[in-house]
């Protein structure tokens, strides 16, 4: 019907998608379109479906029941293969690169085009690199990934989709690692592919960006299509109706203080340490959190903050330098002694470091207390205790599970959010440091999370907030560090902050 | 369209019905292996489960055999729910029954009570030494123990045998000519031999009902101590245990010595209850450490499971050695036992994953809401 | 000369080392598809027993004979990979317990076993073995002629086999995607690698590999067959992998370094120096916890790290 009335197939329609997960109908009976030379943003909260739809589209999964067309010809992919060679190609979230392996074997890996024997490395480096000229994205073709930015990986995915001639490319949460001048750049790059025709669907949850870089809108919510607006016809208040299902209740603020007067109960002086790989993660960084106050870190992803995360809570070991914990010093990758003393911890990879995902969520509940009393006694536990524990935090949290037995894998993202919150908080903590802690969930639980933020502080807690969302870190924090590098290059209090400035910061010029 | 998804729950039959399943599987696959050399599988079945089980004082050889599995897997058990791959378990029941022997000489003129608790210290302690060599690499230098563990078997098979074949070691009989010419170990006193206990089917060594409380203290200790739980954590997370402040490299020394204890105590064991001398080449010919990783993979690591399947197992093996001859073919325990657990690996699968068989045609879609 | 100590200990170096080669490049490219697989052991014994039965039982001139031995050889350990590779490729099963399964079903106290005890081949000599050729006539040549010109054929083939392997690892398609495969399981799908195709191929091959190392020792090292008689160059294989950093190049050297070991303590005996025969014996062993004590440490880790998703499952669409 469509072909009729634009007399032109669309370069994608989806009919009638549905793809039901044990336990969970991701997409139910779902239909999109988008066209030749637009960029069409494919909206919706976490758990909307919209990665689904996308994973469908690129076959990496195989839906239940309905339909694909591309350029107006029903295909069935069987695998990411088949997508490609129909030309969609997808760019993950979390990229999909060979990190020991150059730039350019990863963008001719899979090729079916070359022979059996590689074609000489010189002839695909200047490929390549002709390529990243056309699309204005440098990068060295013969660097290995790790060697990379996260920007430039990114540009490395866009890439391998051109060079396979992609004329449909998808791109999942894009911006969600990039510096906002990084932000802007790819939005240039995908312009120059809808310039020649090309589709691209951009899968996002964030409103102004998509307002910036979209055609149109499709919004996804439960699983279902809720329906498609051109955007310059939309607003950003319809959008969110669209994906929320009701007005728009912007998640709670914590009204900025001057805190100059209180306490300090949380000290860094000059604390620098290594990563994981033994390279210089965090370097002579300074910070002070006044007690009630909180204190955001606003940085690209892998600039030091999980190492500055775990250097405050003992669970790595600092190099050089101080922590200061109301005024004492914290000895050096003690994790035990930090909780002790009144650390709270809620780290950035909730499941697998904030919580054993096999263990029960009374044994996750009593995690960091389970080796004194009254939970342990002579190094034996104390079963039943651990179990009263568990039944009422759950309860004074809301964590919804079967039981405390539960295996805690079983929880949703939100609920283990809470579980890991509920162990945090109720150790009466004196600082709480908190890594992205809503990165993930939905409107409500990222709502009860801010919440118990705020009241934490206003009983009197000190709290630093790593966060890469940074406008979660401006309605909520009273001051803003900078993180570039493992440098804290700038602080402002919110009241004098500028976005822009900020962005420039993170970015690392100065 | 086979589909393959994980389980959010495990019913409790499967726990059961799988292992027993793999069983059967493995005897009706071994027995193309027998019909392949012109044996008849049902009549070697019917020998091996009566020289096994069911002849008189069939269980009392039985138990002998299962007393050393029960205790490798036992230390198998224990380190694997850790996700600390001891495959060390050979050569840490050398070590146990060098420390016991070792022990047993020196104290030799004692009451038999200090002499067998001696030589059961000994030998948990000489195993948990052994253990502990791979475990403070694998805690401070991060060095991977299936390796080192599977290398210093080699070594511990070598200390044996140097010490009574190519040294003048304590342990050596260098008392009369023909000792100096054939080389073998000293032998123990009587007092050192362990008791045993006849309950009428079945003669009990005191190693076996050791490894029984073994086993019981093991379980209670995952249940229910700080330590068991934080070995549970930091075998599902290492990174959760590190968030925890759980000192990893502690833990993981003191499972491998906890699990080289037990494979050492399987070595004193075998000399205070069998053999009553170090004996090199009868310590190395069964393959005791391994075997007990097959307990333990066949009991799912739970320790309240391997009594059972080492009476099981050392039941196929009991067998195996009673029957060894020209018309019995050597090899086939090692066949069966790796068959049984090869089925019981594929049938964890049906634990972890529900599998269902789809129609290649999408199904139509259930309810489509608009 | 070439009876100095340093020939005779580099050429039998070289000649003890290469059972090691085949295994460890096997094993090699097993773990690069990400299969990390323990039965080397069992795999390599299975090779030997059934490439001895075959120089038993064929007849033919040497060279047929000897050829379709190793061959049959190769072909029963890959067999026997087979189940192991179903195993943990097809059914998902952990990667370490069935290795060991594999070693127990396959080795001393099992399958190798009752094959030989079955046909009955302990005891006899063999009727063909691998011998030194005289390469080009040069095995007299000073120094180089014993250690370079006067090796049996697979000491030759070895040498051929780590060149093909380097060459398809760096220089073809497929060895790109299997280094892909075992980087980045999810990588290599989403680019159109079958991952489980490449995990399957490479598991096999390993398995050959394996088996041509064991029917070395039945057909070259002592020309006839004992119950476990590679005692313990499986393991060694694995360790070798670790040793040369995923490198087929360096498991040349590695190789030979751990045959100088076992060949040291001959030599040093035949020339009257009196040492405990365990003491030569364990050095392979405790070298190998040496290396990789230092491999381990964080510096060579980051650089030289194992493929990064050794040892791990590859599920497509688990939620």
């Amino acid at each position: 019907m469509d072909e009729v009335t634009a007399g032109q197939s669309p370069a994608v329609a989806m009919r009638s998608i549905t793809k039901r997960f044990p336990g969970v109908l991701a997409n139910d009976s779902v239909d999109f379109e988008a066209r030749h030379g637009e960029v069409h943003a494919l909206l919706g909260e976490n758990g909307a479906g919209k990665s689904t739809l996308a994973s469908i589209l690129t076959g990496l999964y195989r839906p239940d029941s309905g339909e694909i067309a591309i350029d107006g010809r029903r295909v069935e992919f069987h695998s990411p293969k088949d997508a490609m060679a129909a030309g969609v190609s997808m760019v993950h979230q979390h990229f999909r690169l060979a990190h020991s392996l150059t730039v350019s074997d990863n963008i001719v890996l899979g090729d079916s085009r070359a022979g059996w024997l590689r074609t000489s490395a010189r002839t695909i480096d200047s490929k390549v690199e002709q390529l990243a000229k056309r699309y204005r994205m440098p990068v060295d073709p013969r660097a290995r990934i790790w060697q990379l930015s996260v920007g430039e990986q990114q540009r490395v995915e866009i890439l391998k989709a051109l060079y396979r001639g992609a004329h449909i490319l998808i791109l999942d949460e894009p911006t969600s690692l990039l510096t906002p001048q990084e932000a802007d750049d790819l939005f240039v790059t995908l312009r120059r592919m809808t310039d020649e025709g090309r589709t691209v669907v951009f899968v996002s949850h964030k409103l102004d960006e998509l307002m910036a870089v979209s055609d149109r809108v499709t919004v996804l919510r439960g699983g279902r299509t809720i329906g498609t607006v051109v955007t310059r016809e939309s607003s950003p208040a319809e959008l969110a109706r669209m994906m929320i299902g009701r007005e728009v209740v912007f998640a709670p603020s914590k009204k900025a203080q001057d805190l100059a007067r209180a306490k300090v109960v949380l000290e860094l002086l000059g604390v620098s340490a290594n990563g994981d790989l033994g390279i210089r993660a965090l370097n002579g960084v300074s910070l002070s959190v006044r007690s009630g106050e909180i204190v955001g870190v606003a940085g690209v992803s892998g600039n030091g903050q999980r190492q500055l995360a775990e250097v405050i809570s003992g669970s790595r070991a600092r190099t050089s330098g101080d922590v200061l914990l109301a005024g004492r010093k914290l000895r050096n990758g003690d994790a035990e002694e930090a909780i002790e003393k009144g650390v709270a911890h809620v780290p950035e990879d909730r499941m697998g470091t904030g919580v054993a995902p096999s263990l029960s969520i009374a044994d996750n509940l009593i995690l960091k207390s389970h080796r004194r009393a009254p939970i342990s006694r002579l190094g034996v536990l104390r079963r039943g205790l651990a179990l009263a524990n568990a039944r009422d935090l759950m309860k004074r949290f809301a964590v919804a599970a079967p039981g405390p037995d539960t295996a805690t894998r079983l929880l949703s993202g939100g609920n283990v959010q809470k579980v890991v919150l509920a162990r945090e908080l109720s150790s009466e903590p004196v600082v709480i440091v908190a890594a992205n802690p809503t990165r993930g969930l939905d409107v409500g639980a990222t709502e009860s999370v801010r919440t118990l933020l705020i009241e934490a502080a206003a009983r009197g807690v000190g709290i630093l907030l790593i966060s890469e969302d940074l406008d979660e870190i401006l309605v909520l924090a009273d001051r803003i560090a900078v993180i570039f590098e493992g440098r804290i290059v700038g602080v402002v209090s919110r009241a004098g902050a500028d976005v822009q400035h900020i962005g420039l910061m993170m970015a690392g010029a100065s | 369209m086979i589909r393959i998804q994980r389980r959010q729950t495990t019913p409790r039959w499967l726990l059961f019905a799988v292992p027993v399943l793999s069983l059967v599987a493995a005897f009706i696959a071994s027995a193309a292996i027998l019909l392949i050399a012109d044996k008849d599988p049902l009549a070697t079945y019917q020998r091996i489960f009566d020289r096994a089980f069911f002849a008189p004082g069939a269980l009392t050889g039985t138990l002998v055999t299962a007393t050393p599995l029960l205790l490798t897997g036992l230390a198998a058990a224990a380190a694997f729910r850790m996700r600390l791959w001891n495959i060390g378990g050979e050569g840490q029941l050398y070590l146990g029954a060098v420390g016991a022997s070792g022990v047993g000489i020196a104290l030799q003129h004692q009451s038999a009570p200090i002499l067998i608790g001696g030589m059961v210290v000994g030998g948990l302690v000489a195993g948990a030494a052994w253990a502990v060599i791979p475990g403070l690499l694998r805690a401070y230098l991060n060095t991977n123990e299936i390796i080192t563990t599977l290398m210093l078997n080699y070594v511990a098979g070598l200390v044996l045998l140097y010490l009574i074949f190519d040294s003048q070691s304590y342990w050596r009989d260098l008392s009369t000519f023909t000792a100096r010419q054939f080389p073998q170990g000293k032998v123990l006193a009587d007092a050192a031999s362990w008791p045993s206990f006849d309950l009428q089917f079945a003669i009990v060594p005191f190693g076996f009902v050791l490894g029984i409380l073994a086993a019981i203290a093991l379980w209670l200790v995952y249940r229910s101590t700080v330590f068991g739980f934080q070995v549970r954590v930091l075998g599902d997370s290492r990174a959760a245990a590190r968030y925890a402040g759980i000192k990893s490299r502690r833990v993981i020394v003191a499972m491998m010595a906890l699990s080289g204890a037990l494979a050492g105590l399987g070595g004193a064991s075998e000399v205070g209850d069998f053999r009553h001398v170090l004996d090199p080449r009868g310590l190395q010919q069964a393959g005791l450490g391994y075997a007990g990783i097959v307990v333990a993979a066949l009991a799912r690591y739970n320790p309240l499971a391997v009594p059972v399947v080492a009476i099981l197992i050392g039941g196929l093996a009991n067998a195996g050695y009673s029957l060894q001859g020209p018309d019995f073919p050597a090899g086939l325990v090692g066949v069966l036992q790796g068959t049984i657990l090869f089925f019981a690996l594929g049938g964890e699968l049906l634990v972890r994953y529900r599998i269902t068989f789809a129609s290649r045609s999408p199904a139509p879609a259930a309810a489509a809401g608009t | 000369m070439n009876n100095s100590i340093v020939v005779v200990l580099a050429a039998s170096a070289i000649f003890y080392g290469t059972p090691l080669v085949f295994a460890s490049v096997g094993e090699l490219l097993a773990e690069r598809s990400g299969v990390l697989n323990l039965g080397v052991e069992g795999m390599m014994l299975i090779g030997a027993v059934t490439a001895f039965w075959s120089v038993q039982h064929l007849s033919g001139p040497d060279w047929v004979v000897l050829l379709l031995a190793t061959l049959i050889g190769g072909l029963a350990a890959l067999s026997v990979s087979l189940i192991h590779a179903v195993l943990v490729v097809g059914l998902r099963a952990n990667q370490i317990v069935s290795g060991l399964a594999l070693t127990i079903f396959a080795g001393a106290t099992g399958l190798s076993s009752y094959v030989g005890n079955v046909a009955r081949l302990g005891g006899q000599p063999a009727k063909h073995e691998f011998i030194g050729l005289n390469v080009f006539g040069l095995q007299d040549l000073p120094v180089a002629g014993p250690i370079l010109f006067h090796q049996n054929a697979l000491v030759y083939a070895s040498w051929a086999l780590v060149i093909v392997v380097l060459a398809y690892l760096y220089r073809t398609r497929t060895g790109l995607h299997l280094r892909a495969v075992g980087e980045s399981p999810e990588t290599a799908d989403v680019m159109g690698v079958n991952v489980a195709r490449y995990r399957y191929a490479h598991t096999l091959a390993g398995g050959l590999l394996a088996g041509v190392g064991g029917a070395y020792f039945s057909l070259a090292i002592t020309p006839n067959w004992i119950d476990g008689m590679t005692s313990g160059a499986g393991w060694i294989a694995i360790a070798l992998v670790i040793f040369a950093f995923w490198r087929p190049e360096l498991t040349l050297v590695g190789a030979y370094l751990f045959g100088l070991f076992s060949s040291l303590g001959f030599v040093l005996q035949a020339r009257q120096v009196h040492l405990p025969p365990e003491v030569f014996a364990s050095l392979p062993y405790v070298m190998t916890v040496v290396v990789l004590v230092v491999v381990s440490t964080g510096w060579a880790k980051q650089r030289l790290g194992a493929p990064a998703a050794l040892g791990t499952p590859y599920v497509r669409e688990e939620r």
